[in-house]
């Protein structure tokens, strides 16, 4: 019998954090292989956000561990492999979606897209229907083309760990297809968080996390 | 930097607070032969006064509006700090730019020797703009800003700001400032080691 090692694996054993002396989750137990899509849903405050940041590395859990593996084993910076998408901000209003874009392919170092700039940049950004907006400052987009543009940024250079807190917030009904095609395309390079609040979207995923239950 | 340049609030608050601050004193002391010693100090108090409010908003901005989360997520904790770094050394030369010529127009001439000042100049810019690049990162993560941000640089920059008035007085004499040029000198080589470190450690540690 031949057993296969998934690429990707991201796994949270005894996962808790606690606020001061209120514990938003404790004991959370998590085996994601590539090819899942895991849904997180819950009310205002249940903690998805949270959970969303402990993966990203921006909160250290107050106990129990997050370990992202490759192959079996596990990577010493996850951050390298992750594409996060925030709520909210996370944007610069001073500079254009295909600045952003640009910005972001250097610090990552992706140099197959930088060598094939500007044509790399905005067929990405053409993906989102960002590519009229390409060279406007992020000040005059609306509140869904901000997130469409959240929603570029994270998956530039397609990260197999794929952490979306509330994408589908403020989108219209492209939008929200859009997000279903990211969907599909990440399940075959990786694993997809994603947080919402919207009961409609919970049949984009494999697996579903109630927060708060 | 791109935003920042384009944003202008922070670089025309620092040149603005530059001009005033040496205008002012210009305008205090006018007609006056100021002592040694004051003319030193005051130089160093127009730059510093001049750099304080642009690199207390850097990171404070960057944790405001998220993007500082972004940078965590995408780049090396060096990589930020080196970038900020270079736009406050940018602003530090802009600021000497308009202020040093003022200072030398309306406080007192710019004399002595001259390879003593511009060593001073770029030696006590890099430590200047170092502390204060670590202490507004520092600053930013926590929820008492304006009152942290005095009460983290006034340690770290006082002996600095002592060495700097200390070989500026002597290149104002024309004498030797080699004691004090020695003293910067070695806090310079602590903040080029120690600061990305400390900064390392201050950028990755999540609450």
């Amino acid at each position: 019998m031949v057993i296969l090692t998934p690429m990707w694996e991201l796994r949270c054993e005894s996962l808790g954090k606690r606020f001061g002396e209120r514990w938003v989750f404790r004991g959370l137990n998590l085996n994601l292989k590539q090819g899942t899509v895991l849904m997180v849903q819950g009310a205002n405050g249940s903690g998805k956000t949270t959970l969303i940041r402990l993966m990203a590395g921006l909160l250290a859990p107050t106990e129990g561990h997050i370990q992202l593996l490759q192959k079996g084993q596990p990577v010493s910076d996850r951050t390298r492999w992750l594409g996060w998408c925030a709520t909210d901000g996370a944007l610069y209003r001073e500079l254009t979606a295909y600045e952003h874009l640009h910005w972001w392919a250097t610090v990552r170092g992706l140099t197959q897209l930088l060598s094939a700039i500007p044509e790399s940049l905005l067929a990405h950004l053409e993906r989102f229907e960002l590519a009229d907006w390409a060279h406007e400052r992020v000040r005059t987009y609306s509140a869904g083309m901000r997130q469409r543009l959240r929603m570029a940024i994270a998956t530039l250079g397609a990260p197999p760990l794929l952490l979306l807190d509330e994408p589908d917030a403020g989108l219209d009904a492209a939008g929200l297809k859009l997000i279903e095609q990211v969907l599909y395309e990440q399940r075959a390079r990786g694993i997809v968080v994603f947080a919402t609040n919207r009961a409609e979207s919970e049949h984009w995923g494999d697996l579903c996390l109630a927060m708060g239950a | 930097m791109l935003q920042e340049w384009r944003l202008r609030q922070g670089i025309v608050a620092s040149l603005l607070m530059g001009i005033v601050t040496v205008v002012g004193v210009g305008f205090a002391t006018l007609g006056e032969v100021l002592e040694v010693g004051l003319q030193a100090g005051l130089f160093w108090i127009a730059l510093l006064f001049g750099l304080f409010p642009a690199l207390a908003r850097g990171f404070i901005t960057e944790e405001e509006t998220g993007t500082a989360d972004l940078l965590r997520v995408g780049a090396r904790p060096a990589a930020v700090f080196w970038g900020k770094w270079f736009f406050h050394a940018t602003l530090y030369c802009l600021l000497s730019l308009t202020v040093v010529p003022l200072y030398a127009l309306m406080i007192a001439p710019l004399q002595g020797d001259w390879l003593g000042w511009l060593l001073l100049w770029a030696l006590g810019g890099f430590c200047l703009v170092s502390v204060l690049t670590l202490c507004g990162a520092l600053v930013a993560r926590t929820a008492v800003r304006g009152a942290l941000l005095a009460v983290l640089t006034f340690p770290l920059l006082l002996p600095l700001l002592l060495l700097l008035i200390a070989g500026t007085k002597a290149a104002l004499q024309a004498q030797s400032l080699w004691g004090a040029l020695q003293g910067i000198l070695g806090y310079a080589l602590m903040m080029s080691a120690g600061a990305a470190w400390v900064f390392d450690r201050i950028w990755r540690d999540t609450m």
